[in-house]
């Protein structure tokens, strides 16, 4: 355990000594910052209506914790899938083409377990994202609207909205933000899952990505109603049952066993992949 | 006793090319053994199935009596290798690149690693990035990496490529030090010529996947005796030397029987007739050897 350990560190070593792994903290701070000056400067908008339709004091629901779930709902899924599938994408299919692999394969270490740390490694980083993404939204959120307050929570693709008062809302919204960390994942797996190809970096990004947004139109479009279980994002989205009055876990678990069983399958058929090629320039 | 054992390896490429066709040899405890052959003759394919990273149609290596294809993790715990161009992460200092792929092998042990960068001479530049490290230093961190943690066997693949003269020298100086003062045995693959020359005991010469000799390189031969023969009668020393079981080629060298001592036979010319005007010993160079094997071929 210790080794992996060891070894997982080396990875987490490499990951974040590059500039190009903070490009999407960066990003995400910036349009943190852009959705926040716009909210300040025009209002809440639609959350305002809501809020005031539902009979509900909009001036007690402002609050950091309804910004913040704003800016995240705006932007986590687009922005979150382009810079986790950069990660993910690069992860396997940029050290083969750089010839990385090759020093690292020197090693008395397996395929196995070098993907696995890998894998890891991207898994980790998405989920962290994620957490970096929610928390610094909550805090932008509080230079604007400080403590306290209820939470209005709206997920409207999935027709969640509740209202809580600030202790709950603030364990709901932590909650939440773990949930969505999961959920992101699955873009990572299918981003690893390319990169394990022979292929370039670039190509297994722009791959993971084409997919997530066909499957997102697919859903969105209308004409899968009878077929949404076969749509990823579909799945992904069970995050925001946790933000429901009333939370249906079985609901929740079914999404998540969905999600962890693709995870494992892209995993796996990237490992089968990987092992069948000749590392060789 | 050998310590790596190519057995009839065999590969194609999916293109269909084939790559290797039923090679095998040795590489015995001590020794330094040179991989030779032109661009393609399959040498870095024979270093990549040593590796795992290639998988043979048929055959296998064994290192230290263990098969890289059935038990390739305890097999490659025995060796170091340079395989292909070393390609270090740039945004990490020498010291983490040794890091990360100590790691892998399960072993840091920061004195020894001390230690070995100091043998390699970049003890002052270990903690710089490597993106700022020239071409010598870049391959002096991969001979880091290869001989951590202290391997039986030295997989070197074409290890001087790009180097300056004085990399060149510095590099082989390195290795000559390894085998001389660690007992290191190594295994050489290399396009050049003097290189082998200098370094190696024994070569293996490939040609278009294929074995085409495996023995002492020349330099280092002892057994065989070859003279060089100076005279004006070609025809008749042919003739006396056929008589005498000894052959001579085109230019006049001859390698003198093992049922004779060179005096008897410089005294069977002389007892021919012909006039000899000079006997000299000749030593066969690698590069005669390798351009013999490719023109044969």
């Amino acid at each position: 355990m210790t080794l992996f350990l060891q070894q997982w560190y080396g990875e987490l070593l490499k990951l974040f000594s590059r500039r190009r792994t903070y490009i999407g903290f960066g990003a995400f701070v910036a349009l943190e910052l852009i959705i926040l000056l716009l909210i300040k400067k025009f209002g809440m908008g639609p959350i305002q209506k809501a809020i005031v339709g539902s009979g509900q004091s909009f001036e007690y629901y402002f609050s950091a914790l309804t910004v913040a779930s704003t800016i995240m709902g705006f932007s986590i899924f687009l922005l979150g899938a382009l810079f986790l599938s950069l990660v993910a994408g690069d992860i396997v299919a940029k050290e083969g083409e750089d010839g990385h692999m090759r020093l690292l394969l020197a090693r008395p270490v397996s395929r196995f377990r070098l993907l696995l740390l890998k894998y890891l490694t991207c898994s980790g980083y998405a989920f962290l994202l994620v957490q970096f993404f929610a928390w610094t939204s909550f805090l932008l959120g509080l230079t604007l609207r400080g403590w306290g307050g209820g939470y209005f929570a709206i997920v409207p693709e999935i027709s969640v909205v509740a209202f809580y008062d600030w202790g709950p809302g603030l364990q709901r919204y932590a909650l939440s933000s773990l949930y969505l960390g999961l959920s992101m994942t699955l873009i990572s797996s299918i981003a690893f899952f390319l990169s394990c190809f022979r292929i370039k970096p670039a190509t297994a990004t722009i791959g993971a990505l084409t997919y997530i947004l066909v499957d997102f139109i697919m859903r969105t479009s209308g004409f899968m109603e009878n077929y949404q279980y076969l749509l990823l994002t579909k799945h992904m989205a069970c995050w925001g049952r946790i933000l429901a009055e009333n939370i249906d876990w079985p609901l929740i678990w079914r999404g998540y066993a969905v999600i962890f069983a693709v995870n494992m399958t892209l995993f796996t058929l990237g490992y089968a992949v990987f092992e069948s090629r000749d590392l060789k320039s | 006793m050998a310590l790596l054992e190519v057995r009839h390896l065999t590969k194609r490429w999916p293109t269909g090319r084939l790559a290797l066709d039923d090679v095998g040899f040795e590489v015995r405890e001590g020794e330094i053994l040179g991989l030779l052959g032109h661009n393609g003759a399959g040498k870095s394919t024979i270093m990549g199935i040593t590796l795992g990273m290639v998988r043979p149609d048929v055959g296998e290596v064994r290192i230290g009596g263990r098969s890289v294809q059935q038990n390739r993790g305890a097999a490659l715990q025995q060796i170091g290798a340079i395989y292909e161009a070393a390609v270090f992460y740039d945004y990490l200092s020498g010291w983490q690149n040794l890091r990360v792929l100590c790691s892998l092998s399960g072993w840091w042990d920061e004195a020894e690693v001390k230690r070995v960068v100091q043998m390699v001479n970049l003890n002052r530049a270990i903690q710089q990035k490597t993106s700022t490290y020239s071409h010598g230093m870049r391959q002096r961190l991969a001979l880091a990496q290869a001989l951590l943690p202290q391997p039986k066997i030295l997989l070197l693949d074409e290890p001087t490529d790009g180097l300056d003269p004085e990399g060149i020298r510095e590099f082989r100086e390195l290795i000559l030090h390894l085998r001389k003062h660690h007992g290191m045995t190594i295994m050489l693959n290399s396009h050049l010529l003097g290189e082998v020359e200098q370094m190696c005991d024994r070569c293996v010469i490939l040609k278009d996947g294929k074995k085409v000799f495996e023995g002492p390189v020349p330099s280092q031969e002892k057994s065989r005796r070859i003279y060089q023969l100076g005279t004006n009668d070609i025809g008749l020393a042919r003739e006396v030397l056929d008589r005498c079981g000894a052959t001579m080629d085109k230019h006049g060298i001859v390698e003198v029987p093992l049922n004779m001592e060179p005096h008897e036979l410089v005294a069977a010319l002389v007892n021919g007739r012909v006039q000899v005007s000079a006997w000299q010993p000749h030593r066969r160079t690698l590069e005669e050897l390798y351009m013999g094997l490719s023109s044969r071929s």
